[in-house]
C-alpha cells in the first residue's frame, strides 16, 4: 500500500510546493501549435474559398450580410457590405424578395436553389442561387450561406445556340420545301407561259369570251406562281448561314417581305387589324437580311400572341434625324405588368404557358439588335397594350462581333 | 544538529497582524480569483467570522461558494464532497477560515482538484505530482499551524486512521494571520490550542530534523506561550492574543520543516478511532512524551526547562526534569482534562491505539526510537 515514509522524505529536499508554470508553459507550446495549425487551417480554407469564383456571402436570419468573398466585393463597389440587407445591394429594394431560397432553405433545413435576374451596375444579369443552411447551437441564430453564379453569358450563348439550331432547322426545312416547291411551281409556270403562247393561235377559232377566261386564267395562274416563289424565297432568305455578310437593306422590304410569311395567320384572325404606317424615303440600312427579319418576325408574333379577339397592331418604319431608322411595332394586346419589363430581353424568360415558348425570342431579338449596332427598347401597359422600338444606326461600321 | 545534514526550510507567505484580514480579497485577486471557494465550519459560522468574511468578498465584488460541511477530524468524504463543488461550482482559489479542521479539509480538497483520484491515495510523504489551486488560509485558532505547515491530516472513516499527508504542495500560497479574530475564542479553545502549539514547538524542537531555522521558532514560540497563556485567560487582550498568534505561527514554521514525534503520533491514533479532539490529548500526554524523550535530548529539554521556568542561567542536569515538571503544574491549573481516562472512554483499547500510532509519520523525526510498547507505557503513564 502505502511505502514506509523515511526522514528524507520529509525534508523532501527535492520537492517544493508545485506550481502551475510548468503546465503553464506546456499550455502556451500548445496553444502555439493549436493557434498555428488554425493558422495553416484558416490560410487553406481562405485560399479554398479565394478559389471559388461564385459569388459567396453569409447571411444571418433576416437577410443581413455577415460576411462575403472576394467576388462580391468585385461584384458591388460598396467596402463594407457586412451588416447590410443583401435586398438592399441586390435589387435596391427596403423588403426580402419573394421566393427568396434563403427563408426556404433555413425553413426546410435543405439546400434551395433558384435562378434571378438582378440589375447591377446598369445591366441584367442573371444569376444561379443556391442557399444552404448554417445551424450552429453555439450561434444566437441561424446563418445561411448563398451562393449566386452568374450565368447571364451562359443563358446568352444558350439562347444563340437554340436560336441557331432552330434558325438552321428551318432554313434546312425552307431550302428543301422552296426546292421541292419550285420544281412543280416551274412546270406550271413553263406551261402557263406555254398556254399564253398559244393564246394568239386559238383566238379566231373559240369565242371571244372563252379566249378572254384563258388569258385571264393564265394570266392568274402566272401571278399566283410569282407570288409563291417570292414566298419561296423569302423562306430562303431564313436559311442562310447565320454569319452572312452586312449588305445595304431596305427595312420597308424587310417588313413588308416578314409580313407575307405571317398572312395567312393575319387573315385566320377575325376582328384583328394591321396598320402599316412605311415612311416613304426611308435611306438603306446595312446589315444582315435574314436576322433582321427574325426580329421583326418575333415581334409580330409576340404582338399577335399578346392579343385575344379583337384588335390593332400598328407597324411604323421612320428615320429619326438623319442617324438611324427605327421600327415601331404596337399592339392593343394584354400588356406586360411592369416587375417583367426589365427581364423581357433576358434569355429563357417567358410568360408563355408551357410548350408555347422557351423564352429565347426576345433575347434573341436584343442580341441581333445589338450586333447591328442598334437598340431595343419597350414601354407597356397593362391591358392596353405594348409597343416595341427597333432602331437601326445607319453608319453601320459598327458591328460588334 | 549532531550531523551535518541538508535541511529545508519552506513556510507559505504570511500576512500577519491587526486588521490584515481586510487584504483577503486583494490578495485572492492577485492569485486569480473570479470565483473563490471558502471552506469553514459552523463554529465560525456561529461566531459571526464567516459573515465578515464574506462580507469582506462581498464587498470587493469577489463571487464565493461556501463549503462548512466540515466537522473536527476532517474525514475523507467530506474532502470529496468539497473538491465536487469545486468542479461543479467552476471555482478557482480556495479560501479556508478556520481551525486545523477546515485548513485541512481544503488542503484535501486541493489535492483532490488538482490530481483527481481519492484523498488516501496521497497518504504519505511527497505523493502530490500535480499543482493544487491557489490557497489562502486565515487561521481562527493559533494552534493547529496548518496554515503553515506542509502537513495535512484527515480520517479515513472506513479504515479509522488519521492519514497523514505530507507534501510541500501543502503549504498554502498565503497564510493571513489576524490576531483579532482570536478574541471571540473560549477558554478551553485558548487553551487546547496554545497546547497544540506548545507541543508542536516542543516536538519539532527536539526532532533529528530540527535546525537553527526551526530551532528558534521553536523556542520563541515555548517561550511567547509559557508567559502568555495564563494572561490570555484572565484577560484578552489584543497584545496578548497577539503574542500566543505569533507562537502558534512560529511554532508552525518549526514543525512544519522539523517534523513532529510521538506525542502527536498518538493523538492521531486516538483522533482515528476515537475522533478524540485533537488539543484535548497534548496536556495529557506531552509530559509523558517529553520524559520519554529527555535521556535522548537531554541539552535541548533543558533549554526548554530554562524557557519555561523563565530562569537565564546554564543548564543543570536536572533542568529538564524540572521544565516538565512545572509544565504538569501549568497544565493542572489549566481547566483542562488532564488524565487519559478523562477523554478515552476504553482502556482495552489502548494497545489497537498504540499499534496503529507506530505507522505514523511523525514516529520518524521523535528523538528516541520507541515501539508500540514504549507508547503504550507512556499512555499508561499519562492513565
Amino acid at each position: 500500500m502505502v511505502q514506509p515514509t523515511d526522514l528524507q522524505d520529509l525534508i523532501g529536499i527535492e520537492h517544493s510546493k508545485l506550481g502551475f508554470f510548468q503546465e503553464l508553459r506546456q499550455k502556451v507550446e500548445e496553444l502555439k501549435e493549436s493557434n498555428k495549425r488554425s493558422e495553416e487551417q484558416r490560410r487553406e480554407i481562405a485560399a479554398i474559398l479565394d478559389g471559388i469564383t461564385d459569388v459567396m456571402m453569409v447571411l444571418s436570419e433576416n437577410l443581413r450580410i455577415i460576411s462575403v468573398n472576394h467576388v462580391f466585393r468585385h461584384l458591388f463597389d460598396d467596402p463594407h457590405p457586412e451588416g447590410k440587407f443583401c435586398y438592399e445591394l441586390f435589387r435596391h429594394e427596403n423588403h426580402p424578395c419573394q421566393e427568396c431560397p434563403a427563408f426556404r432553405s433555413l425553413a426546410t433545413n435543405s439546400v434551395c436553389r433558384d435562378t434571378a435576374i438582378f440589375k447591377l451596375k446598369g445591366r441584367n444579369r442573371q444569376f444561379e442561387m443556391v442557399a444552404s443552411p448554417l445551424k450552429n447551437p453555439e450561434w444566437p441564430e441561424h446563418r445561411v450561406l448563398i451562393f449566386k453564379r452568374d450565368v447571364t453569358l451562359e443563358k446568352e450563348y444558350q439562347a444563340k445556340y437554340y436560336q441557331v439550331e432552330k434558325m438552321a432547322t428551318m432554313g434546312m426545312l425552307a431550302a428543301g420545301v422552296a426546292h421541292e416547291v419550285n420544281n412543280p411551281m416551274a412546270a406550271i409556270r413553263g406551261f402557263a407561259e406555254g398556254l399564253q403562247r398559244r393564246l394568239p393561235r386559238i383566238e379566231g377559232v373559240v369565242e371571244s369570251e372563252l379566249a378572254q377566261d384563258f388569258r385571264e386564267y393564265t394570266d392568274i395562274i402566272l401571278k399566283e406562281c410569282h407570288r409563291c416563289q417570292k414566298i419561296i424565297q423569302t423562306l430562303l432568305t431564313f436559311s442562310r448561314p447565320v454569319s452572312a455578310a452586312f449588305s445595304p437593306l431596305a427595312l420597308n422590304k424587310i417588313v413588308t417581305d416578314t409580313l407575307r410569311l405571317v398572312d395567312h395567320h393575319l387573315r385566320r384572325r377575325n376582328g384583328l387589324k394591321i396598320h402599316l404606317l412605311l415612311a416613304d424615303e426611308l435611306p438603306l440600312i446595312y446589315g444582315d437580311e435574314s436576322q433582321l427579319k427574325q426580329v421583326i418576325l418575333n415581334l409580330l408574333v409576340n404582338a399577335l400572341d399578346a392579343i385575344q379577339g379583337e384588335g390593332a397592331i400598328q407597324i411604323k418604319t421612320s428615320c429619326v434625324e438623319e442617324e438611324e431608322v427605327c421600327l415601331c411595332i404596337e399592339d392593343t394586346g394584354c400588356g406586360i405588368p411592369p416587375e417583367n419589363l426589365d427581364k423581357m430581353f433576358e434569355p429563357f424568360f417567358t410568360t408563355k404557358p408551357v410548350g408555347k415558348g422557351i423564352g429565347i425570342g426576345l433575347a434573341s431579338c436584343y442580341n441581333i439588335v445589338q450586333e447591328h449596332g442598334g437598340d431595343i427598347s419597350v414601354t407597356s401597359e397593362v391591358c392596353k397594350g405594348s409597343r416595341f422600338t427597333v432602331c437601326l444606326p445607319l453608319n453601320s461600321n459598327v458591328r460588334i462581333s | 544538529m549532531s550531523d551535518h545534514r541538508v535541511t529545508k526550510f519552506a513556510i507559505p507567505e504570511i500576512i500577519f497582524g491587526q486588521g490584515s484580514i481586510g487584504y483577503l480579497a486583494q490578495c485572492s485577486r492577485r492569485l486569480g480569483a473570479k470565483r473563490a471557494l471558502l471552506v469553514t465550519d459552523q463554529g465560525l459560522i456561529d461566531s459571526g467570522w464567516a459573515e465578515h468574511v464574506m462580507d469582506i468578498l462581498r464587498e470587493d465584488g469577489l463571487d464565493f461558494l461556501l463549503f462548512d460541511k466540515v466537522n473536527s477530524n476532517p474525514r475523507d468524504y467530506q474532502v470529496h464532497e468539497g473538491a465536487d463543488l469545486y468542479v461543479r461550482a467552476k471555482a478557482d482559489v480556495i479560501i479556508a477560515l478556520g481551525g486545523g479542521s477546515p485548513m485541512d479539509t481544503a488542503k484535501g480538497v486541493g489535492t483532490i482538484v488538482g490530481n483527481g483520484g481519492r484523498i488516501a491515495d496521497y497518504e504519505g510523504a511527497n505523493r502530490i505530482m500535480r499543482p493544487l489551486p491557489p490557497m489562502i488560509f486565515i487561521p481562527t485558532n493559533a494552534g493547529s499551524g496548518s496554515d503553515i505547515s506542509q502537513f495535512c491530516i484527515i480520517t479515513d472513516v472506513e479504515r479509522q486512521v488519521k492519514m497523514s499527508i505530507i507534501s510541500r504542495s501543502l503549504v498554502p500560497n498565503v497564510s493571513i494571520i489576524d490576531p483579532h479574530l482570536l478574541m471571540t475564542k473560549g477558554d478551553q479553545l485558548v487553551v487546547s490550542s496554545a497546547i497544540d502549539a506548545l507541543a508542536h514547538a516542543i516536538e519539532s524542537f527536539v526532532s533529528p530534523l530540527a535546525s537553527p531555522f526551526t530551532e528558534n521558532q521553536a523556542l520563541k514560540a515555548i517561550e511567547l506561550i509559557a508567559k502568555n497563556l495564563q494572561p490570555a485567560l484572565e484577560n484578552r487582550t489584543p497584545e496578548v492574543m497577539e503574542q500566543l498568534s505569533i507562537a502558534s505561527t512560529a511554532a508552525g514554521m518549526s514543525f512544519s520543516n522539523a517534523g513532529l514525534g510521538i506525542g502527536h503520533a498518538l493523538a492521531h491514533s486516538l483522533g482515528g478511532i476515537f475522533d478524540t479532539l485533537h488539543g484535548l490529548v497534548h496536556p495529557i500526554v506531552l509530559p509523558a512524551v517529553m520524559r520519554y524523550n529527555l535521556p535522548a535530548c537531554p541539552e535541548k529539554m533543558c533549554a526548554i526547562g530554562r524557557i519555561i521556568q523563565g530562569v537565564p542561567e546554564s543548564c543543570s542536569p536536572s533542568q529538564g526534569e524540572e521544565g516538565i515538571a512545572q509544565l504538569e503544574e501549568l497544565f493542572a491549573r489549566l481547566d483542562v482534562p488532564h488524565r487519559m481516562r478523562d477523554i478515552v472512554p476504553d482502556a482495552s483499547k489502548l494497545e489497537q491505539i498504540c499499534r496503529m500510532a507506530v505507522h505514523d509519520a511523525c514516529m520518524l523525526t521523535n528523538p528516541r526510537k520507541a515501539d508500540w510498547k514504549d507508547l503504550l507505557a507512556i499512555c499508561r503513564e499519562a492513565w
